[in-house]
């Protein structure tokens, strides 16, 4: 018993490591057609749109801030990207402006970094409350959107620009390579960069890290800008999978990213979790999502099991601050011994 | 007083808590009688908190029996607790700030009317009468927010004696208390006692146990080491208690510091409501005292000085170059200021982050590479020698700050100021809320800062301890600094400056000139 209780804190920090491998060994056991090369490729696709807005949300919850608009942000530019580069009038309904795609990148990440410029100012300037200030902008960016090309599906669309969601390099689509590389570059930022290790202590205690000489505001307003950015480079992924232009491109998703967060260890008070873990947590949810769809659940179900999911994460989540406050209790107590 | 053929309300018999690998508490018997003020001390550490935690029902014991009032009491829980009228008082107040003090002491039963509605003028009335006669002036119409710490204190000791407690427990309830609200609690307690309410008062401050307890429980290392009315102990030898062996007190070691050149000068500085027309100048190398009553504006001079606050019209200088106030600690801290703040957990300390993280945060720019990357490599050494040089009792630079004690944490504070090398160090109560043997390595490191020909600024109310550690002090009254002290000279005495802090010196002066 002693000796198992020396392993609990190794287990607790990476949970999700376990939890993972053991749906993985589940899958593996349960479902015959899990384990094929093309089910892994499906599931590493499922997982490289989501992947990518994870980071960008994991940044600002280590900051302390929701970011709940990052899915109309990213509805909003992929569409706006669409239509930019295609045709007017049936079958395309484009803008028929025909825009070499490199010019419609250029306006896509422009709109995401000015709807993030914008969510940190009013937060930080205005001193607006971040949830209600990215859920307002949730719906309006939606609405926008709507407006932008009156619902209408744009087809036709210049296959350069949908090469980052739909080419391939070897057998793995390039969608998964750059998911893969952002969270490497994602882990470098938080570990190594000097803004990624600000955003920590402005999330752990904003008044200390102030204190310190940290401009937390202006990290709050840099930290929304990135996860604008992100979230307009997500949109240009996610049309590239999608291969036409939808007004409900990304709903819903804000659910999926901010659970995949937290259930990867990202707190969504401030300043603990780690990158890393957050990209457990979005595998583990598309492999879920996977081991439900082979086991041929209705899809009335799948909700209401990712749901579940959510709760049991957030339940090993409360566990862990309890088991914390013995092991400090303990701790103080052994170093005085 | 209590006399031993009384039974005691409370009676812990032999209680032990093991935690895993450690054994926190050792046969430990603690009794309170009803109508005394029992002190409880001990280093951080001993074992207070986890005795009251059991008391308070918060967790069980290993071994060992509780009596209440007599009865023993198996499976006590908190709400157990409460019912048999064992409360405590937390340090940080826990009541709602935007509701009523009425609603707050009657904590959610308010009285109903016939129809189930809340009745506010009986609310009111039965509120007022019951504070008036233990004897406090309050409003009980105002709410929570604008009352005084020692209000909020004294109200939630009401809210207590309201669920019929008996027995309250008092956990460092002056710490942030300034001075001149902590005679007004004491009175309160003392009043309370007489009409029979026990306590058990939990403080680092010895002087305060002399002042206000009847008898003093002593633990060390997780056992009792006595029972002692306040009568028969000095402060030294309750110190020794403690400790377990006589620590050594901090000693002055002078000859190889001189002060240098200027480092700190400010020229009539005057900032509405806070201080006016202030004029110093400190040396590099110089440890200044600065004290005075809470609100005089001591501690407002220096986060005006650290951009916190604003910092108002007039001239200041750091280094002998002039210095542009600063809207952000970041502008104070390039311009070679740095600030201890009195409130560690809210200004000092990023409390789930590693030492390490904790120690460089404001030096991150510093550890950069060629490729803007930080060396984490030179943040490790950088880490290690100040974990080293001030003796941060840590099993690891890894471990997070809120599993340190209050003095290595306060360490950690320290390692962060020292780390941006500063010109001029400003201390808002360093030794707050560490234990004595703590508090000696703190004054050690700030003598050792000054030797480095830093200029230190130690703002405190602890007069003997400045006297202990500061080449000069200066006592500010009411926005100005009135008097000024050089630690040496005769007057310089525990009691002139005290005088001086409550503006007696200064109205001395006036009647002779008058």
């Amino acid at each position: 018993m002693k000796r198992l209780e020396r392993y609990i804190p190794f287990v607790i920090d990476n949970l999700i490591w376990f939890l993972l491998f053991s749906v993985f060994l589940f899958a593996c056991l349960f479902t015959p057609r899990f384990l094929t090369q093309r089910n892994v490729i499906n599931i590493l696709e499922h997982s490289s749109v989501l992947g990518i807005m994870v980071i960008g949300q994991s940044l600002c919850l280590l900051s302390g801030n929701f970011d709940l608009s990052a899915e109309s942000t990213l509805g909003l530019t992929a569409l706006l990207g669409a239509y930019l580069v295609t045709a007017a009038g049936a079958p395309a309904f484009g803008s028929g402006l025909l825009l070499p795609p490199f010019a419609a990148l250029a306006i896509m990440f422009l709109v995401g970094l000015g709807v993030g410029w914008l969510n940190g100012f009013l937060i930080t300037r205005l001193k607006m409350n971040n949830f209600i200030v990215t859920l307002a902008m949730l719906i309006v960016l939606r609405g926008l959107t709507m407006v932008l090309n009156e619902g209408k599906t744009i087809s036709s669309i210049n296959p350069s620009i949908l090469a980052l969601g739909s080419a391939k390099i070897g057998v793995i689509p390039l969608s998964v390579w750059v998911m893969l590389v952002s969270f490497a570059l994602a882990y470098v930022l938080t570990r190594y960069i000097q803004f990624g290790r600000d955003l920590y202590a402005v999330g752990g205690n904003r008044d200390a890290a102030q204190a310190s000489g940290v401009d937390a505001d202006r990290r709050i307003r840099q930290v929304y800008m990135v996860s604008g950015l992100i979230a307009a480079f997500a949109g240009w992924m996610f049309l590239g999978r999608l291969g036409s232009g939808v007004a409900s491109m990304g709903t819903g998703m804000i659910f999926e990213i901010q659970a995949a967060a937290v259930i990867g260890g990202i707190s969504l008070f401030g300043g603990r979790g780690s990158i890393m873990g957050a990209l457990g947590g979005v595998l583990l949810l598309s492999v879920i999502s996977s081991v439900l769809a082979l086991m041929q659940v209705s899809t009335f179900w799948y909700d209401t099991i990712r749901g579940l999911i959510i709760l049991l994460a957030m339940l090993i989540d409360a566990q862990k601050v309890n088991f914390r406050k013995k092991d400090v209790i303990s701790a103080v107590s052994t170093r005085l011994a | 007083m209590p006399t031993s053929d009384l039974q005691p309300i409370v009676e812990m018999r032999a209680i032990t808590k093991l935690f895993p690998g450690v054994r926190a508490l050792d046969q430990v018997n603690f009794n309170v009688y009803p109508g005394e003020i029992r002190g409880l001390v001990g280093k951080n550490g001993a074992g207070k908190s986890t005795l009251m935690h059991i008391l308070t029902g918060l967790y069980p014991p290993t071994h060992g029996e509780i009596w209440i009032a007599g009865k023993p009491v198996a499976n006590l829980t908190s709400t157990t607790a409460k019912e048999l009228g064992i409360s405590i008082v937390h340090q940080h107040s826990q009541m709602i700030p935007p509701l009523s003090m009425a609603e707050n002491i009657y904590c959610g039963n308010l009285p109903k009317s016939r129809f189930g509605l809340i009745d506010w003028p009986r609310t009111f009335r039965e509120a007022q009468a019951s504070i008036e006669q233990l004897g406090l002036r309050i409003d009980v119409r105002r709410t929570i927010e604008g009352a005084s710490i020692a209000e909020k204190q004294m109200i939630e000791i009401v809210k207590a004696l309201f669920a019929k407690a008996r027995v309250m427990v008092l956990d460092e309830p002056t710490a942030p208390l300034p001075k001149s609200e902590v005679e007004l609690l004491f009175s309160f307690v003392r009043r309370l006692r007489d009409q029979g309410v026990s306590f058990v008062y939990i403080s680092h401050y010895l002087e305060e146990v002399f002042q206000l307890c009847d008898t003093v429980t002593v633990l060390k290392d997780g056992a009792v080491v006595g029972d002692y009315p306040v009568s028969n102990l000095t402060q030294t030898s309750l110190i020794s208690l403690i400790s377990g062996s006589r620590v050594e007190r901090f000693q002055r070691v002078e000859q190889d510091r001189h002060p240098g050149a200027p480092a700190l000068q400010i020229k009539n500085l005057s900032r509405e409501a806070a201080y006016t027309n202030i004029n110093l100048t400190l040396c590099q190398g110089e440890i200044v005292g600065l004290t005075g009553l809470d609100g005089c504006g001591k501690d407002s001079l220096a986060r005006g000085l650290f951009g916190l606050e604003p910092l108002g019209e007039g001239e200041v200088q750091v280094d002998q170059k002039p210095f542009r106030p600063a809207k952000e600690p970041k502008e104070a801290i390039a311009q070679g200021l740095a600030y201890l703040p009195r409130d560690r957990h809210g200004y000092g300390i990023v409390r789930y982050r590693p030492i390490r993280e904790n120690i460089t945060l404001p030096i991150l720019r510093r550890l950069l590479n060629k490729l803007g990357l930080l060396d984490l490599a030179q943040e490790k050494t950088h880490v290690a020698d100040l974990i080293e040089q001030l003796n941060i009792r840590t099993p690891s630079p890894e471990q997070q700050v809120q599993l340190l004690s209050g003095g290595n944490q306060q360490k950690v504070v320290f390692a962060k100021l020292i780390s941006v090398q500063p010109k001029v160090l400003l201390l808002d109560e360093p030794t707050q809320g560490v234990d004595i043997q703590a508090k000696v390595e703190i004054l050690k490191i700030i003598a050792d800062l000054a030797r480095q020909k830093m200029c230190v600024v130690v703002i405190s109310e602890e007069i003997r301890e400045l006297l202990d550690i500061c080449d000069r002090v200066l006592v500010m009254y009411k926005g100005q600094v009135t008097d000024e002290f050089k630690v040496g000279v005769p007057e310089a005495t525990y009691q002139r400056i005290l005088m001086a802090v409550e503006g007696s010196l200064l109205r001395e002066r006036t009647h002779e000139t008058a």
